[in-house]
């Protein structure tokens, strides 16, 4: 039997982790509900303007040459940047590795190109538990810190234009996005979404925060092109205001911003409700522990008790 | 029965007004267009002004929008707008306070180019929301203060 002073303190101990947990948890919670009400406030205009860029690249995937240099598809692609948000703290349960696991997954899976060449990748991080990556052999290109709690676009914006700058000068040829999609305080998916080019004929462009698996099915492409391309059998095109080249040069870039930002959002959203989680069940546990080791501290309490009594009565006996 | 055009315009905040129209006319880089049901598809970029629509009750609505992206669809119309707000929301003193406040910002910021742009961008907004305001109490016969 152990003795009482040992299971004391460690009620002591498991009764301060509670009280720690409990904390965090309150903080957790405070932080997610205005990082969910950011993430659901742009997410209309964010799911919006990528439809319009889906549309836009409808569009130009039936002309000869592409609209805009950014909707143009690449072949033999060499080199794959991976905008990887993630967590800037612990303790948020399985969040950071379930998005890692999906990252190493398609990394995998694409190893080479259709002309046989080997695929690198580069990573570009934000938040600061990204640093992982290093760890398993992977080449880091940029490392940006991300606020906490993510509330201006403007945190996107140096982010967005190094992606640009090195998508049109060639040294990449494929930008994608890796971030954790909120769906509800328990629930959020990791995601690995295209981000450039914009090509429709990528399953994995999908919209943000849906339930159901968000990708564009080939039937969807073919009901945007009878929708918006083809009427009968004149091929329709958008009109562009005042020409093609300043509208796209003006809205191109700021609809993919608004995912990347968006993107942001989701991931901070997730990741505040998964540590709120973690820390609701980390206090579960310290209470449920705590809640055992008593009964356990009562019963050798009890248990020294009789035994003392049943020595005083052994030498009482032993003496009459 | 009148052809109706669905109309969406939507900001970063929230989504301002989403009905279907009768026209909607939107102020562009290229002049003020007006959209009808059965347009064709359009791309422009919108500017900071007034945007006036037709509600399928016949009745107006005035909005002050200070630029975005216009998508004409062929059942549909979205605006991505920076900002907007219906003049309904708006309140002409607080307005007429913030636009003598950016009258004078960019007065200041002459000689700064980007502070300048940006003066600029907020006083032009200012008077978007004025000219709605403005616009919507000639509508609806509200005597305005000045």
């Amino acid at each position: 039997m152990p003795q009482t002073g040992d299971i004391k303190r460690r009620i002591k101990s498991v009764n301060s982790i509670n009280k720690i947990t409990k904390a965090m948890e309150m903080v957790a919670a405070a932080k997610m509900r205005r990082a969910i009400e950011a993430v659901l406030k742009t997410r209309t205009y964010a799911n919006l303007s990528w439809e319009t860029v889906l549309n836009l690249a409808a569009m130009s995937s039936a002309r000869h040459e592409p609209l805009h240099p950014l909707l143009a598809p690449r072949s033999g692609i060499k080199k794959v940047a991976i905008v990887l948000v993630m967590p800037n703290r612990g303790l948020c349960g399985s969040l950071a590795s379930a998005l890692l696991a999906k990252v190493r997954y398609s990394i995998d899976k694409h190893l080479q190109n259709e002309l046989g060449e080997k695929i690198a990748t580069e990573f570009i991080l934000l938040g600061r538990k990204g640093e992982i990556v290093r760890r398993y052999g992977y080449e880091v290109a940029a490392d940006f810190a991300k606020a906490d709690l993510v509330t201006d676009s403007t945190d996107a914006h140096p982010v967005f234009k190094l992606l640009i700058d090195e998508f049109l000068s060639g040294k990449y040829d494929k930008v994608l996005l890796a971030y954790t999609d909120f769906i509800n305080a328990v629930k959020q998916r990791p995601q690995v979404k295209q981000l450039l080019p914009i090509n429709l004929a990528e399953r994995t462009l999908g919209v943000m925060g849906r339930e159901s698996a968000a990708v564009v099915s080939a039937e969807m492409i073919e009901a945007k092109h009878r929708e918006h391309v083809n009427v009968g059998q004149f091929a329709r095109e958008y009109l562009f205001e005042p020409d093609a080249t300043t509208v796209l040069d003006n809205s191109i870039p700021k609809l993919i911003q608004v995912q990347l930002y968006q993107a942001m959002l989701e991931a901070n959203a997730s990741e505040h409700s998964a540590r709120m989680a973690a820390m609701h069940q980390a206090s579960q546990a310290a209470s449920d522990m705590a809640g055992e080791l008593t009964m356990f501290f009562n019963k050798a309490r009890q248990a020294s008790i009789t035994a003392e009594i049943a020595e005083i009565s052994a030498g009482a006996n032993a003496l009459s | 029965m009148d052809k109706l055009i669905k109309f969406e315009i939507v900001t970063p905040e929230r989504i301002v007004l989403k009905e279907s129209v009768l026209q909607a006319s939107i102020p562009t880089t290229t002049g003020e267009i007006t959209i009808l049901p059965g347009h064709l598809p359009l791309i422009s970029i919108v500017k900071a002004g007034v945007l006036e629509l037709k509600k399928a009750d016949g009745q107006a609505e005035v909005m002050a929008v200070s630029g975005g992206l216009l998508e004409v669809l062929t059942d549909k119309i979205v605006i991505l707008a920076d900002t907007a707000e219906t003049a309904a929301e708006l309140d002409e003193t607080r307005i007429m306070e913030a636009r003598a406040k950016a009258e004078i910002l960019k007065q200041e910021k002459v000689g700064d180019v980007k502070a300048f742009a940006q003066a600029t961008a907020l006083l032009d907004k200012e008077m978007a929301r004025h000219h709605a305001v403005r616009r919507w109490k000639k509508i609806k016969n509200i005597e305005s203060i000045n």
